[in-house]
């Protein structure tokens, strides 16, 4: 027998192999049986960790993290990576004064992730009596209002602008530009350097959670929750547009690799079934079934526990979605609706960071011959992996996915 | 048997500010401070403690709940400090250097105010050497950690271990949770408890305190 591959180019090998793996990948979220179960660990400070970086370095400088992406995707057999997943740069945060992030080597240690500082319920960057501006028109609320409060340099409305204000919109502009085109190239780079897709492309975040994450703040948002319920639902509702245009925007034009949702607090015990059954779920259901008519897939990244809620994500259409499972027992999740969706993850990062290999291969051997058995599972970590992720066991946890996933 | 009465019905609705009034009007009614904590309080955050447990309360349930509860202990605190009247136990509470998650902790701190334990909170980001600090000023009897990532969650041992090397390990109890907390890590840094949940921290830090609990559910507590 020939090897199909002898003399090949390196070119021709990592073009070869991007079709492998897109095939492979794509396949599995379908909910399909590719040749063998793909992987798309999400590695964030791992990946500075392995390329010999400091979260600060990384953070500061996005060719470091890029670079340290491209070498995890080119010494590492995924079928899928991030391009950056430690995706804050701190270009861009200081360019204009963003308050609501801590940055390795400045706010917080060198060697620690970037953090993100969510304010007191007294200084959250929106208050309970602004519902009625965002409810009325939330392009002009955020530029008005919130961008002046989240940003240390622009001048608030109606006040003189400064210097500063007047520079930040330059610096910003600039950077951010610099840096989401750094992106594009990030994802042909990946492609020819390597053969490895760039696992996502657009963003998503439930209406209610963006008022958690960045509006109200958690606590915030309980406590509207419970006094003014009326007026979450109808942010909500007035927030669901825009964050499907956002999300849109920066899908995938050729409709492989899904748009992420980045799940927050919809989940037990976040809320209750109420709020979630009232609220959470009817703003964010249509939205996904629009990104889904328009032919893309969203990764639900479930973080934490969402079991309670597998029935309403059972409603839409099959294959829509693929689930990843962070708390979840994942056997429950795949015998509830793995027939419907493609599901991802469901390797505990404890046992990652600081199991044995052995301990490892056992537990990922239990999810193959359940899971994954007849297809639609992508070998994944439950959570985002940070520098606590040994490179040994990251080693072994490749191996035996490739050794033992094969159908 | 649930007491009925105005101040463990504020609570029971999240009604701060009906929680404050009734405290007022109480107090001036001429009923001992200690009698609404241990007669109304402690029961109506228990009661919720249980329901959360059970899966029948959400945060936000105990959030309101917390906040009426604070509303009202604002008040009472200062009048129990005055009469010398002993709290169930100090807790240093706080999340570790380079973890800012304190949703959890949080709960946990009202849970425990709650249930009549003083909580001192030392925030996010807590260095060791700010935990030996406070040990060293409040003398509390218990410290409490918590951490939600796997890779801060080793500041737990570190802290601890920082503990030891000053000579204040054994003047408290060691408490630790979050979510990647296992009881098997407790074991293996050296705590001397551990809870997956805000009602199994109530119920660890009354066992360290020597005192009686209901259940052990989701309770990790050394033996020997
Ligand atoms: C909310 C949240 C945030 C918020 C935190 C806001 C805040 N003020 O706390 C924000 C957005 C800031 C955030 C940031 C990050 N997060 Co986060 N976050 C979460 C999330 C969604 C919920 C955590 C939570 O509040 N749980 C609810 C509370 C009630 O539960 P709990 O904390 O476990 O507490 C209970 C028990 O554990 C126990 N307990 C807690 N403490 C103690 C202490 C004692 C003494 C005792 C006895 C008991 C006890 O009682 C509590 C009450 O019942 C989780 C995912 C999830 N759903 O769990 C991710 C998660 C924890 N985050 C994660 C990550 C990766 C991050 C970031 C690194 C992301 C990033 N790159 O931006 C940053 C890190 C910031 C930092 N350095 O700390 C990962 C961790 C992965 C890992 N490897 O461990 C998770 C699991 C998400 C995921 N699946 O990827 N996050």
């Amino acid at each position: 027998m020939t090897d199909p591959v002898q003399n090949e180019t390196v070119s021709d090998r990592n073009s070869r192999l991007y079709d492998e793996r897109l095939r492979r990948y794509v396949t599995a979220m379908r909910n399909g049986k590719p040749d063998r179960i793909p992987m798309r660990p999400f590695v964030a400070e791992f990946a500075a960790k392995y390329a010999g970086y400091t979260c600060q370095e990384v953070t500061h400088d996005y060719e470091k993290a890029f670079a340290a992406a491209r070498k995890c995707a080119a010494d590492f057999d995924w079928d899928a990576v991030v391009g950056n997943m430690v995706y804050v740069w701190t270009g861009l945060t200081q360019a204009i004064g963003l308050k609501y992030y801590g940055v390795p080597g400045i706010d917080v240690p060198p060697d620690t992730g970037f953090q993100y500082h969510e304010p007191s319920e007294e200084n959250a960057f929106m208050q309970p009596d602004d519902y009625d501006a965002l409810i009325a028109d939330p392009t002009a609320f955020l530029f008005n209002v919130w961008l002046p409060r989240v940003s240390s340099d622009v001048a608030p409305i109606g006040s003189p602008a400064t210097y500063r204000n007047n520079l930040s919109f330059l610096k910003g502009g600039m950077a951010m530009w610099n840096y989401f085109m750094g992106f594009g190239r990030q994802v042909d780079l990946l492609r020819t350097e390597s053969g490895t897709v760039h696992a996502i492309s657009g963003i998503l975040k439930a209406p209610m959670d963006i008022l958690a994450d960045k509006l109200r703040g958690y606590v915030g948002l309980c406590m509207d929750l419970h006094e003014r319920p009326e007026k979450v639902r109808k942010a909500c509702e007035a927030l669901a547009p825009h964050l499907l245009h956002v999300a849109l925007s920066g899908a995938d034009p050729q409709k492989n690799v899904p748009i992420t949702i980045w799940m927050h607090r919809g989940c037990v015990p976040f809320v209750s079934y109420k709020h979630f059954n009232e609220i959470y779920w009817p703003t964010l259901k249509p939205i996904v079934l629009e990104i889904w008519r328009r032919g893309h897939q969203t990764l639900f990244y479930a973080e934490g526990k969402w079991g309670a809620h597998l029935d309403a994500f059972a409603e839409l259409p099959d294959g829509s979605i693929i689930y990843h499972v962070d708390q979840d027992d994942v056997f429950e999740v795949h015998k509830k609706i793995g027939h419907k969706f493609a599901i991802s993850g469901g390797i505990p990062n404890v046992l990652l960071s600081f199991g044995k290999p052995k301990e490892i291969r056992e537990y990922c051997k239990k999810v193959i011959d359940s899971v994954a058995r007849d297809g639609g599972y992508i070998m994944d970590a439950s959570a985002i992996m940070q520098n606590d992720m040994s490179v040994e066991n990251m080693r072994a946890w490749t191996e035996f996915t490739h050794e033992y996933g094969v159908y | 048997m649930t007491p009925s009465h105005p101040l463990y019905d504020a609570m029971i609705s999240g009604d701060a500010e009906a929680a404050r009034c009734v405290t007022v009007r109480t107090l001036a009614e001429g009923v001992a401070p200690l009698s609404l904590v241990n007669d109304y309080m402690i029961p109506a955050m228990e009661d919720a403690g249980k329901r959360f447990a059970a899966g029948e309360y959400f945060v936000p349930d105990l959030l309101i709940r917390a906040r009426a509860m604070k509303t009202a202990m604002a008040i009472l605190r200062p009048l129990l400090v005055a009469a010398q009247i002993k709290s169930a136990g100090r807790v240093v509470l706080g999340t570790v250097n380079g973890d800012v998650h304190d949703i959890g902790k949080n709960l946990v701190g009202a849970m425990l105010e709650g249930c009549g334990f003083e909580v001192v909170d030392l925030g996010v980001n807590v260095s060791p050497e700010k935990f030996i600090a406070a040990i060293n000023e409040r003398n509390p009897h218990i410290v409490g950690m918590s951490a939600l990532l796997t890779s801060t969650m080793y500041s737990m041992k570190t802290t601890i271990d920082a503990m030891v090397q000053a000579g204040v390990r054994d003047k408290v109890k060691v408490l630790i949770g979050g979510a990647p907390v296992t009881r098997q890590f407790a074991q293996e840094i050296g705590a001397d408890g551990s809870s997956n949940n805000a009602v199994g921290a109530v119920a660890v830090a009354k066992m360290a305190m020597g005192l009686q609990i209901e259940s052990t559910a989701g309770v990790y507590w050394r033996t020997a």
